[in-house]
Formats: C-alpha cells, structure tokens, sequence
C-alpha cells in the first residue's frame, strides 16, 4: 500500500484543511429541524429553520463545521476521495481539537454547529467510539447546546449507535449509491443491509423516545431533527425513475427528514467509474431536487411523475410542468373554487403562494392581479387558471402550444439544451443558424 | 383638506402617529401619515409633527396584540423596520381595517388591500435581512474578552436579532454595533440587553484583539476555501446568496 503515515502532531491547521477537504463531498449540511433554548449553563441553542452562515464559492451553504474526524479509511470504495488506495496525506482529529474548533467557531457566530463524519479508521466500533466520545466531551464538559449533525457508521455496534443518538441532534447513515448492484460494483465492502441495519435502528429508536417524551417530557431525546441519507447520481447506469423510487420509499418506509442528492465528482481515475466530460450532471440532480419537493411538500408520488416507459426527467422542462403538460385533463384550475391540493399542482404556485391564495380568497375573490402581487409566477400559471371563470387571455389549453410558450420563459439551461430545443425568429443575416442547421453556406437568392 | 402627520423614522414614532392620527377625529380618509424626511410638500395641506410617546405607542401596539393578534402586531414591528416612505400610512391603514373587522385577526390576510400587501411585503423584507443577519453576523473577541460585532444592514434589524444573541451567548458579554444607524446593543453575562447610542464605540475598532482571535479567523477562511468544490464553482450563485454588501463586515471575505 502506497499509504504515508502522518505524524500525529499536525498542526491544527493542516488537519483542517485536510479534513474539511476531505469531507466538502458530503452535502448535508443543514441545521434545521429542531428547536432548543439555551440549557443557562452553557453556549448556544437551536432555530427551527436552521441558519445559514456562509456560503462557499460554490454556492453551497455553510451552516455546520463540516469535517471529518479521520480520512484513514480501511474501505477502498471506488468513488470516494479517501479509499485506502489513494496516495494523499491522511490525519485524525483529536476529539480535543474538534471541541477547542467548534467552540471557538460558534462564539464567533461562524457556524451553527458541528457535522461529524469519518472514514474507517482500524473497526467501525472504533471509530464510532472516538466520535461518541468527541461529541460527549462537547455536550459535557464545554456545554455545548448547538446542533450536531454525526454520522452513523455502518456496521458499529447498536449501543454506540444509540449512545450517539442522545447527544446529536440529527443522525445520518449514507446510502451512497441507489440500487444494490451499484453498491457491489463501486464499494464492494458495503452491503444495502449493512447500511440500512442502523438506520432502521434509529427509525425505531426515535419511535420510542416519542412515546417517552410525551410520558416524560424531560426524557433525553434521540436525534430529535430526525435522520438524513445521502446518494451519488451519476456514478452508476440508474435512472432517475429509480433513484425517486428509492427516495419514496425511504421517506414512507424509514421517516426520513431528506434525502440529499450528490451529483458524481470524478476524483479517482477509476476504470469502474464513468468519465464526465461535461462535469458533475448539475442539472439531473437539480431535477431530482424538484421533484424531491413535489414528493414531500406538494402530494405527488414518484409514479406520477416517472415511470418505467420514462425513466429519466425532462432536461427542459422541471417536473411538476412536466407533470401538468401531460395531465392537461385537469386544468385549468379555478383558483377561486379549486382545492388546496389542486393549487398546489399548478406550475408557477408554490406551497407560500398557494396558502396565501387559500387565506386571501376567503375575505373576496381574487382576480389576476392580486395573484401577481402575492407572488404568483403568472407567466408560467396563467395557461393553467381561471379567476371568476375567465382565463387571463385567449389560450388554447393544448401540450404544444403551452409548451412553446413556456419556453420563452424557461429557467437558465445548459447552452447544449438551448439551442435545438427552441424555436427562434429566423434572421435573414444570421449565417451561423442557417450552419448550425446543417445546411451548405449558400448565396442569397436574388429573386426573393 | 388632508391632514399629514409627520412621525419619527422609528417603530415608537409610527405607533404615535397612528394614535394621534385616530385621536385626531379627523375621519380616516381625512388623515396621512408620513415621515419626517425631506421631501415635497403638497399644497393643500395641513402638516402636524407627531411628538414620540412611548405610551402612545404602547397602547396602541398592545391593541394591536389584543385584536388583531400577535400575526399582526408582527407584521407592523418588523414592516417598520424597513426603509420604506410609504410604512407609515401602510401600518395606519393596517391597524384602522383590522379594528374595524368583525374579526381583526383575518386583517393580515386581506392582501387585496393594497396597504395591507404592502406591510406584508415590508416585512417578508424585514424579516429576510433579519434572518440573513442573524448567520452572517461576525463576532471578533477583544482582549477583554468581549465579543463585538458591526454590521451594516438595510433595515434596522437590530433589536430583532438582538433577542437571539442573547439567549444564544447568555453566558458571553457581547456588543453588537449598527454602523449605518450609530445604534448598538449591549449584552452583559447572564443579564438582559439593551439599544444604546453607539458614540462611545467609535474606539472600539482601534482597541486590541485577543490573542486566539487571529488563529481563529485563520482557521475560519481556510475552512471556507476548502469545503467548496471545485468543479462546481458557481459565483453568481454564492452572490445571490451571499450579496456582496454584507461581505466587508464577515470574516471570511476580507484580506
């Protein structure tokens, strides 16, 4: 093995930057989901939406010290920066540091709280044991009461697990790829079982500690903002049917909180892994985004929107237009009459307007205006609602037609997507059109 | 004839303008609040300066609560927050449809009345920079240990955020300083906070860091540089986010 040993007296500094490089590819990284006062002793405490207090030149959110507590790993998954075959400089965390980091940072108002993950270092019982450890010094001895987001790790044993769960406020367990077969391709060290064995544990034990905590209200809580999972898309041949199947069911089957996406970072050259030219598949995984919000927040099922006939999204268009333009039977929608759930269906109406709409229609109907005032996105809506019975001008509610006037409007796509897809005004002087149709360049007509 | 009443740029202010505004007995479509800030004069008016009363204004507010709800009195706290010439007469407008309601709880909800649109979107204003403030602010240790912190938003969110910082660092003594407004709250451990004029802070800048200060800010930008990755920079994404307005005053963008 190529491994360099490190020395363990590393200045803080290199850790942390070794460490917080190592573990950027981890998305999570909210702080969100549950609410805590300070306990009068100590620093700090928990807002229900979470805080974001930065945010990388990427434009990701920093809310969390996101770090890991060892990149030594004894896994050599193909896709991951820390496989053991990797020649890189390796550190570890004492749980010391990590405190002395966290403390300082959150006393500065930098961070809302500390995200811990770790490769393997010697056992998973071991590992999960220095990360126990860690975060009860934390809680203890610096009174901590700031939101921890750990990771569980998989195959650890249940009663460090559960040890954890009482003093993190949310717990995770990554699936890392979405079908079974991927996983025993790219990271034949993990097994689905292995990885959904803890989290059906603390699924289970969060369902207890609610059944306590309403006998006893001052009963120790578990993970009390739930658990998260995350995926890699595009490292495997899986459809986006597929992935938003898993999605479901772990939201159905396991009460999970999030599902995060990650689209694939080729950071190993790997004959198993594919090559991206083009980068990381930004946009698929935007998509599946959207469509994992239609799941939670707006009562549609991954079946709705995909299925085995169309196993991939729309790159045009986003999911729930996607959605409406095939399900044309059911508008327009009336927006003075219609339900909430039919509301929420209508491309252009989000969960915020749709409520206000719900709120506002009681006290007098609502006409165009008011909904563009409210916030409505009116030019994607309006082939879709009526006010009073009338739409806003004459529109033919057909696919096509709608179709083509909504892309005039479409979101910021890829230069490949936009041109083809679109129609334009044709210019009499525009050469590079007439080449880009595949045609010769020929002389203007005279006759014409 | 319109009368206009000219109140104080402050939440106090407002509130009295709407007490004395209604005390007038003028007739609602009769009176106008405004704010006392250059502006034209209109002819065919009459213009009063509203004395700020803190006891005006609390029972006007404490109205406002028992009637209307705390929805409501949120709203007319954060909305005149916002610098915006139009919140004065907008809050008015507010607080005279709701005590005239049958039900003064729904008033927020009535966003076909253009005032009422316009406190809500004054204080959805309010209420964002209010939030952005809240993570974007920085605290830098002085040698005494203080932890200070200035910062330069858009509304006066001050006394906002000032309530979660308190119980956040309950056990800190922490300054947080309003540079644009001269304002200030004061944080002393285990006690409350107060809003001070800010003069006496003007030294603080020039006073001396702690010694673990610098390692600390050290630490932070590297954090910051490498948790982004690479092959998905995206710096129009991070400026929306992030507008660059708020960045002189955070850690991690200055050199």
């Amino acid at each position: 093995m190529l491994r360099t040993r490190i020395p363990e007296q590393l200045p803080v500094m290199e850790k942390l930057k070794i460490l917080s490089d190592a573990a950027k590819y981890d998305v999570a990284c909210t702080s969100s989901g549950t609410s805590r006062g300070n306990n009068g002793k100590g620093i700090g405490n928990c807002t229900d939406a979470g805080i974001c207090h930065s945010f990388a030149a990427d434009g990701r959110c920093i809310s969390l010290l996101k770090i890991l507590f060892t990149n030594e790993c004894i896994f050599n998954c193909r896709y991951c920066l820390n496989r053991s075959s990797n020649d890189i400089p390796r550190a570890t965390f004492t749980p010391d540091e990590i405190c002395s980091l966290v403390m300082g940072f959150y006393r500065r108002n930098y961070i809302e709280g500390l995200f811990l993950s770790s490769g393997i270092l010697n056992t998973p019982d071991y590992t999960m044991e220095l990360m126990y450890q860690t975060l009860y010094k934390l809680r203890t001895q610096y009174h901590f009461g700031g939101y921890v987001h750990v990771k569980a790790i998989p195959g650890a044993d249940p009663v460090l697990i559960e040890k954890t769960g009482y003093l993190a406020d949310r717990m995770s367990v990554n699936l890392e790829l979405p079908t079974a077969e991927g996983l025993r391709r790219l990271a034949p060290a993990k097994t689905r079982e292995k990885i959904l064995m803890p989290m059906r544990q603390v699924q289970n034990r969060m369902e207890e500690n609610r059944e306590e905590l309403i006998l006893y209200r001052n009963a120790p809580r578990f993970v009390p903002a739930g658990q998260s999972t995350q995926m890699i898309i595009g490292a495997t041949p899986d459809s986006d049917f597929q992935i938003l199947s898993v999605a479901e069911s772990l939201y159905k089957k396991f009460e999970l909180k999030r599902v995060f996406y990650s689209a694939f970072v080729n950071v190993n050259e790997d004959s198993e892994l594919p090559a991206l030219p083009g980068g990381p598949p930004l946009l698929r995984e935007h998509r599946l985004y959207q469509a994992d919000w239609l799941l939670r927040f707006y009562g549609f099922s991954a079946e709705e929107l995909l299925s085995e006939d169309r196993p991939n999204f729309n790159m045009i268009f986003d999911p729930k237009c996607d959605w409406a333009l095939r399900h044309l039977e059911y508008f327009p929608v009336e927006i003075n009459s219609a339900p909430y759930e039919m509301i929420l269906r209508v491309p252009g109406i989000g969960v915020k307007s749709a409520r206000r709409i719900i709120k506002a229609r009681r006290q007098g109907s609502l006409d165009f205006t008011d909904l563009k005032k409210m916030g409505v996105v009116l030019k994607r809506a309006l082939y879709f609602i009526t006010c009073r019975g009338r739409s806003m001008y004459p529109i033919r509610i057909e696919e096509d037609y709608i179709a083509r006037n909504l892309l005039y409007t479409k979101e910021n796509l890829p230069p490949q997507l936009q041109s083809g897809a679109t129609y334009r005004q044709l210019s009499l002087f525009d050469d590079g059109m007439l080449l880009s149709a595949g045609e010769q360049p020929q002389a203007f007509p005279v006759d014409v | 004839m319109t009368t206009v009443f000219l109140c104080e740029d402050s939440l106090d202010g407002i509130l009295t303008g709407v007490y004395d505004a209604w005390d007038s007995r003028l007739g609602h479509e009769c009176v106008k609040l405004q704010l006392q800030i250059d502006g034209n004069i209109e002819l065919f008016c009459e213009y009063r300066t509203v004395c700020t009363d803190l006891q005006k204004a609390e029972k006007v507010l404490r109205t406002v609560r028992k009637r209307m709800g705390r929805n409501a009195e949120e709203a007319v706290c954060y909305a005149a927050a916002c610098t915006d010439d139009r919140k004065a007469d907008a809050i008015y407008r507010l607080i005279v449809l709701g005590l005239t309601m049958p039900d003064g709880k729904k008033a927020v909800h009535c966003l076909q009345n253009t005032s009422v649109l316009l406190v809500e979107k004054l204080r959805c204003k309010s209420w964002r920079e209010a939030e952005k403030m809240l993570g974007f602010l920085r605290f830098e240790e002085l040698e005494n240990g203080v932890l200070y912190a200035c910062m330069k938003p858009l509304c006066a969110v001050l006394p906002l955020i000032a309530p979660h910082f308190a119980e956040r660092f309950m056990q800190e003594n922490w300054i947080i300083h309003d540079v644009g407004r001269r304002q200030a709250a004061v944080h002393r451990m285990g006690g409350g906070w107060y809003l001070t004029d800010s003069y006496l802070l003007e030294k603080v800048n020039q006073k001396g860091r702690s010694g673990s200060e610098e390692e600390f800010q050290d630490l932070w930008k590297i954090f910051c540089r490498y948790i982004s990755i690479e092959e998905r920079k995206n710096p129009g994404c991070q400026q929306n986010l992030l507008p660059l307005r708020f960045r002189p005053y955070m850690t991690e963008f200055m050199d």
